[in-house]
């Protein structure tokens, strides 16, 4: 992916664009916005990040609705130091595409943006999904295994639907809260965790590989390979 | 004095005694025309009417007749308030009891004229009536003094109302004046003991309704909130210190003995690790403060839209379950009657997530928790959570819902204290209060909330499917 990051904290820029790197992306970075804005409207990024205060005249959300006017499309996440909830509303209003609060684990920046960047290259609600011989009819809600009918609630089904439309993904155990049970806040236990493992005795048990994986300090992620 | 002219309420009452003077002269003054207009008209027309007799007797005896007529009535006349003059052309008295023609013309008509009368003490103003008889002037007048009496009481009277006005008023107004001083004054005082720091004060309130006590219901309304506010600053500042501090502590020595020692690679990675998770509980209390604030503050009232009550509770319960299958605890729910209400469907989540958590934490293993949402008759929606867990203690009641507080129940068990506390923050924007009931044995959480009486908005259960190109997850809370 190629990625522009508009962030003023120089820590918080190297942290970021190294973690980038090592995950194999290459990024721009501005540390202010008026390069922001030149780079964002000049270049092809797939995907952009905007830190919402910077220094200058320019705030992250005025640069996010110049591009959008300008006929940008380019998915947007907005990192922010403001946690309200309408503050949130605010910048996804601006034309942001998600939102992320500093301080935030990179794990959770690198998930995000990868899910940002598979949305927008399209997604068929209707195509049935695959995962190694696991298979997902949304339309009929049919889940099987190799030959075997997996009967899912509604809710595993979500939680395995966005797993499995974000195959090869991390997903965090924030994005399934917000996803899948729309919770946006922090139930402080690992429900998550009890869910995942309910879900992982449906469709691993009694199968000789595992398809849905523990990433270590980031979440979970449906995969094949 | 100067103090006294100030007052409020005695320049009220100078005004209403102003105003009541005005009124009375208002009131006076056409009494005062329409009797005047009506004595003189009558008076006018007895003297006409007495001039007619006397030409009548001019006309059948001739002058002499009339002189002698008008001799004999000065002679029989007691009380002498009529005044007779007969003259001849040249003004000179033929007969009456004046000695000369006053000061009025000698054209019939009717006149006003000030006469100096014998024996009648000073001037007197008197309405006289000018009758021409051929080449004799007749002149008929009366004294108006039978009037005087009723004149001067009718002044008399006007004064003495004038002045009871005046004093009652201003009497009225300083009565009124200390009435509310002293009422001010002990509002003063209350309101000086709370600028010197003592929150415990309040103004003092009677049952009446009237406006001082109004307001006065409102300000100690007012001082509830702050105190609580307060006293809230004071124990998240106690219990930050505490709270906040325990982590960092953790980190800093973890992060110092990094440095000391510099152990293998290995167990630096699983250091760094446990450095992490500590500031992630710290970010994690910020969070809650933050969130609490923010609630605190009133702000995300804006935020209300048509939620259904059950829906969040199922969501919640579901959310829970294989939590509560992991301990062997009975998660069940139920919803009774029309459950749509009024409120923000994020924080709500959040309280009742709370709550099972709670509730999660505390009951032992093979316990049960009850939710259940049920219409009140009121209109509004309750949301219970109940446990057979250990319950807890009335005087621990009012406590768990203050920020960290942690019982000694909760000595041990994961949390940072404040799930209660949000709940109470969140029930309070609500407009209702977390009621804590035992069940004996158990714990009853109700959370009260708004039903939806305005019409929706928007739907709130439009939610979004995931990974749909919508604003993520929040469609829910936008207006």
């Amino acid at each position: 992916m190629k990625i522009l990051l508009v962030e003023d904290n120089e820590r918080v820029s190297q942290f970021v664009i190294k973690g980038l790197q090592e995950a194999g992306h290459t990024t721009d970075h501005a540390a202010n916005g008026r390069d922001g804005m030149f780079l964002g409207a000049s270049e092809p990024y797939d995907v952009i990040v905007m830190d919402r205060m910077l220094p200058g005249d320019i705030d992250g959300l005025a640069i996010i609705e110049v591009l959008r006017k300008a006929g940008k499309r380019t998915p947007i996440l907005i990192l922010s130091a403001l946690s309200d909830v309408d503050d949130r509303i605010r910048g996804l209003r601006s034309g942001g595409d998600d939102y992320l609060t500093k301080p935030f684990a990179f794990g959770e920046l690198l998930a995000r943006l990868d899910a940002l960047h598979r949305r927008a290259h399209g997604v068929n609600h209707e195509l049935p999904l695959a995962v190694g011989d696991l298979h997902m009819d949304p339309m009929t809600r049919k889940v099987s295994r190799g030959d075997r009918q997996i009967t899912l609630q509604p809710r595993e089904f979500k939680l395995l639907e966005y797993l499995m439309r974000h195959a090869d993904q991390v997903v965090t155990r924030t994005m399934l809260l917000e996803n899948v049970w729309d919770y946006h806040f922090d139930p402080q236990t690992n429900v998550v965790d009890v869910h995942i493992s309910k879900l992982r005795q449906k469709i691993d048990a009694e199968f000789e590989r595992p398809l849905l994986r523990t990433v270590r300090n980031a979440g979970y992620m449906v995969t094949a390979g | 004095m100067t103090s006294m002219v100030r007052s409020s309420a005695v320049t009220l009452a100078l005004g209403y005694v102003a105003l009541g003077l005005v009124a009375l002269v208002l009131f006076a003054a056409p009494l005062w025309y329409a009797w005047q207009g009506t004595i003189r008209e009558g008076r006018a027309e007895i003297l006409q009417a007495d001039a007619q007799r006397l030409s009548d007797v001019y006309r059948r005896e001739g002058i002499e007749g009339l002189r002698n007529f008008i001799d004999a009535r000065i002679r029989m006349q007691i009380a002498g308030d009529r005044i007779l003059l007969l003259t001849d052309a040249s003004g000179h008295p033929l007969a009456g009891n004046l000695d000369a023609w006053p000061s009025v013309p000698t054209a019939p008509g009717d006149y006003r004229v000030q006469f100096d009368l014998r024996d009648k003490g000073g001037m007197q103003a008197v309405l006289v009536h000018v009758a021409s008889l051929g080449k004799f002037n007749l002149l008929v007048g009366r004294d108006n003094r039978l009037f005087a009496p009723l004149e001067k009481r009718f002044w008399y009277g006007l004064t003495g109302a004038i002045a009871v006005l005046f004093i009652a008023g201003l009497l009225i107004g300083v009565i009124t004046r200390r009435a509310l001083m002293s009422r001010v004054d002990s509002i003063r005082q209350t309101v000086s003991a709370i600028i010197h720091g003592d929150l415990k004060h309040r103004l003092p309130t009677h049952l009446s309704d009237d406006e001082l006590n109004t307001l006065s219901r409102t300000i100690n309304g007012m001082l509830d909130q702050i105190e609580q506010l307060v006293h809230g600053v004071r124990n998240v500042s106690n219990s930050i210190a505490h709270d906040l501090r325990t982590p960092l502590a953790e980190l800093r020595s973890r992060l110092e003995e990094l440095a000391l020692i510099r152990p293998p690679p290995e167990q630096t990675f699983g250091e760094i690790d446990g450095a992490v998770a500590d500031v992630d509980q710290v970010i994690r209390i910020f969070d809650a403060l933050l969130r609490l604030a923010e609630i605190d503050a009133g702000l995300r009232r804006s935020g209300f839209v048509a939620v259904d009550a059950a829906d969040l509770a199922a969501t919640a319960v579901e959310f829970y379950a294989p939590a509560a299958e992991l301990k062997g605890i009975a998660l069940t729910f139920r919803a009774e009657g029309p459950t749509a209400a009024a409120g923000d469907p994020v924080l709500l989540a959040q309280a009742l997530s709370n709550l099972i958590d709670n509730a999660l934490k505390f009951t032992p293993n093979d316990g049960r928790i009850d939710v259940s949402v049920q219409s009140r008759s009121g209109g509004s929606v309750d949301i219970s959570v109940a446990d057979n867990g250990p319950g807890i203690d009335d005087a621990e009641k009012a406590k768990v819902v203050e920020r960290f507080y942690r019982g000694d129940a909760s000595r041990g068990t994961p949390g940072v204290g404040l799930g209660l506390s949000l709940a109470q923050a969140v029930a309070k924007l609500h407009g209702s209060t977390l009621e804590l009931s035992d069940l004996n044995p158990g714990l009853r959480v109700l959370l009260t909330i708004p039903a939806d009486s305005a019409p929706p908005a928007q739907p709130a259960s439009d939610v979004p499917a995931p990974s749909s190109p919508a604003l993520p997850g929040i469609a829910a809370t936008s207006p």
